[in-house]
């Protein structure tokens, strides 16, 4: 840390978190509502609907908090000047916190704006744009007086900017489902397939460069690729999703074959990691923030890029529109592209807003938590993955009543359920590790360096 | 590859698909009014559409195949279950689902809101979207029972079916009576026994169902129709 204002990012980190816990507990309730039967009267108070919207809102608004609170961190190092308006951004902080913790309560009695992903209710949305102004406000000015301009961070900011401006569309009523449904991609797609990829990819390259020590110009130029690919798949590849909402034909072929390529700039993100891991300068120190780097890209790649490709192609996509195989594909790619690369940056972050020397810390515990929520999160969506293929085989090419053929997905669901209390473990584990993070046991480290030997006791 | 190439890379890159996908939006709106069948959209329709997000119904239920996935898709509900069917589910849940290991909340909406859900519904299962979704797909459910009603026409359960005029509230194969569900459907979801108990007795098998008692016809008589009905299911190992 070289700017005392990075420590913004603290606060922002601490709360996403423990909102994290919390999406990861609703996501629970979410699936025992797949193989238990709910009674009635507590299906009238407090139906699937509501918890469904309580789990992705909290997912959305924790991922949101952690990129703001990695902009803080990030923006000052890279201007190398403190932030415009500390204040600000702890003001920002609050009224998001009240504005997300009166949406859930509001979802539970009934107050929504009942749209998918984008329940938050209109009034409250105005006090999300309102700490959109303020967040970008605040980076704008720190740049703009710094007068330093990096691609990385130019890429960061690209990426808050556009995040911002789509969150627009998502605000009106629309009287056509299907003009409805045309701009709700806006916002979803381009989000996690645009604006949320520049941000990733500027948050993976600025570890990178802190990380290995490889040139910055490398990992730059680079980065420039990568956004140029996400952005030439990313934007027309918004098709896929138009194959069948009452748009024309032609989307089938832009979506298909856009989305098509999709995997490539991820796959290129896997490969040019690995060429600065290869050519770093400085050992692989933290291990526990590598493992959590390089996981991340691998799941990235497989949740995002495979498990996207498996169902993309519209000749498949019929059949599968619709189904658990959409939600295992979301489950995978988020965990694997937004949550992994969130608590990296914690990991890579925390331990240098906490002034522990060289960014090191004391790793024992936070393993387990790293493998009990990835292996926890690959189990859980390939039982959504059976549930899914079970689904689109029964209703959709047997034409099975969907309640009919719901009744063998039910084990598939508590199969993922059961891989969901390993993730909340691992979740637990790796909330409180982060929140309690200690400096290395120092002599033991150095000597563990010196012999090249991996720690007993360590665990992965 | 140089700095040069790279930013060169992203900007192609990036403004090309943007123009692409902004130019392609421009088109698509040309022709939604046609694909949705707009003129159709009414006040009444948009009074649905508000009623369905106020009831937070996406999130349980697909529709276009977009929301929660944990209840049947409503793209094509109305060709599928009639008017009467919906009304009954939204109206009562907890006796329409009262068998079944899923429930459906009862949200206490009142009779002007239904009206209004069900001109939605209507309208949404008119949206040409590439006959989406499969198992609702119009041109399967005409392909599975045309062969069917060709032959049927000579057998005497189609007779009972033709003589106590079945289809002026029910759906079958190409025919559109949206009163009550499409045979077809009840043929998947039924058996001929609880098809025939259902013929003379309505409110029994489903407390408030609009359906009239067919109770003087005969047990078998009853049972054929059963028997013809879930013979029509649609699906492709028939």
């Amino acid at each position: 840390m070289s700017h005392s204002t990075q420590r913004i990012a603290y606060p922002y980190f601490a709360a996403a978190l423990l909102l994290f816990a919390l999406q990861v507990a609703m996501g629970l309730w979410v699936a025992a509502n797949y193989f238990i039967t709910m009674p009635q009267s507590l299906v009238d108070v407090f139906p699937f609907a509501t918890a469904r919207a309580m789990h992705t809102n909290l997912l959305v608004l924790w991922l949101l908090l952690g990129f703001m609170g990695a902009t803080f961190y990030l923006v000052p190092e890279e201007t190398d000047s403190e932030l415009a308006w500390p204040k600000l951004a702890m003001v920002q902080l609050g009224i998001l916190l009240v504005t997300g913790v009166v949406a859930l309560v509001g979802f539970f009695f009934g107050w929504t704006q009942g749209r998918p992903l984008l329940e938050i209710p209109r009034p409250l949305d105005i006090a999300v744009v309102v700490a959109a102004l303020m967040f970008l406000a605040n980076v704008g000015v720190t740049i703009f007086r710094a007068k330093r301009f990096t691609a990385v961070q130019g890429s960061l900011v690209a990426g808050l900017l556009f995040l911002a401006l789509l969150y627009l569309f998502g605000i009106p009523f629309y009287r056509n489902l299907s003009v409805d449904w045309y701009y709700w991609w806006w916002v979803v797609h381009l989000w996690v397939e645009g604006a949320w990829e520049l941000i990733a990819a500027a948050m993976t390259a600025f570890i990178l460069i802190k990380l290995t020590g490889v040139d910055r110009k490398v990992v730059e130029k680079w980065l420039y690729v990568e956004l140029g690919l996400f952005l030439f798949t990313g934007l027309a590849g918004t098709g896929h999703h138009y194959y069948w909402l009452g748009a024309p034909r032609y989307w089938l072929w832009v979506g298909g074959i856009f989305s098509a390529l999709e995997p490539f700039p991820i796959l290129l993100m896997v490969i040019d990691t690995w060429n600065d891991v290869r050519h770093r300068t400085r050992p692989m120190q933290p291990k526990l923030t590598w493992i959590y780097l390089i996981g991340g890209v691998i799941l990235h790649f497989v949740g995002a890029g495979l498990f996207g490709f498996a169902h993309t192609l519209p000749q498949i996509n019929y059949y599968t529109h619709g189904s658990q195989v959409t939600v295992s594909h979301g489950h995978l790619a988020f965990f694997g592209a937004y949550v992994l690369l969130n608590l990296t940056f914690f990991y890579f972050a925390i331990p240098r807003i906490k002034g522990f020397p060289d960014g090191r810390y004391d790793e024992r515990g936070g393993q387990w938590g790293f493998w009990l929520m990835s292996l926890g999160v690959l189990g859980m969506s390939l039982s959504f993955a059976v549930a899914g293929v079970l689904q689109t085989y029964l209703e959709r090419i047997q034409g099975e009543p969907y309640i009919l053929a719901q009744q063998p997905i039910r084990f598939w669901m508590f199969v993922a359920f059961a891989h969901g209390l390993m993730v909340l473990a691992g979740v637990i584990v790796t909330v409180r590790h982060l929140l309690t993070l200690r400096p290395a046991p120092e002599a033991a480290a150095e000597q563990r360096l010196e012999e090249g030997l991996p720690s007993p006791g360590y665990g992965g | 590859m140089s700095q040069r190439t790279a930013k060169l890379i992203f900007w192609v890159g990036t403004l090309s698909s943007l123009v692409l996908l902004l130019g392609l939006t421009f088109d698509t709106h040309r022709q939604f009014a046609a694909l949705t069948h707009a003129d159709h959209l009414d006040a009444q329709v948009v009074a649905g559409k508000h009623a369905f997000e106020r009831h937070n119904c996406n999130d349980c239920h697909t529709i276009l195949g977009f929301g929660g996935y944990y209840a049947p898709d409503l793209t094509r509900v109305y060709s599928r279950l009639g008017e009467d069917a919906i009304r009954r589910r939204i109206e009562h849940p907890e006796i329409a689902f009262a068998d079944s290991y899923r429930k459906m909340p009862q949200q206490h909406l009142s009779q002007e809101e239904v009206t209004d859900l069900v001109a939605f519904l209507q309208w949404v299962s008119n949206i040409d979207n590439h006959d989406w979704p499969p198992q609702h797909s119009e041109a399967r459910w005409k392909r599975s029972t045309q062969r069917l009603l060709a032959g049927a026409t000579l057998s005497p359960p189609a007779a009972l079916v033709k003589q106590e005029d079945c289809l002026s509230c029910h759906s079958l194969g190409d025919h559109e009576a949206h009163k009550g569900p499409r045979l077809e459907w009840i043929g998947a979801r039924r058996d001929a026994a609880w098809i025939a108990d259902y013929l003379k007795d309505p409110e029994a098998m489903a407390p408030g169902a609009q359906m009239p008692a067919f109770d003087d016809l005969s047990r078998d008589q009853r049972l054929m129709i059963g028997e013809f009905i879930v013979s029509l299911a649609a699906g492709e190992r028939r």
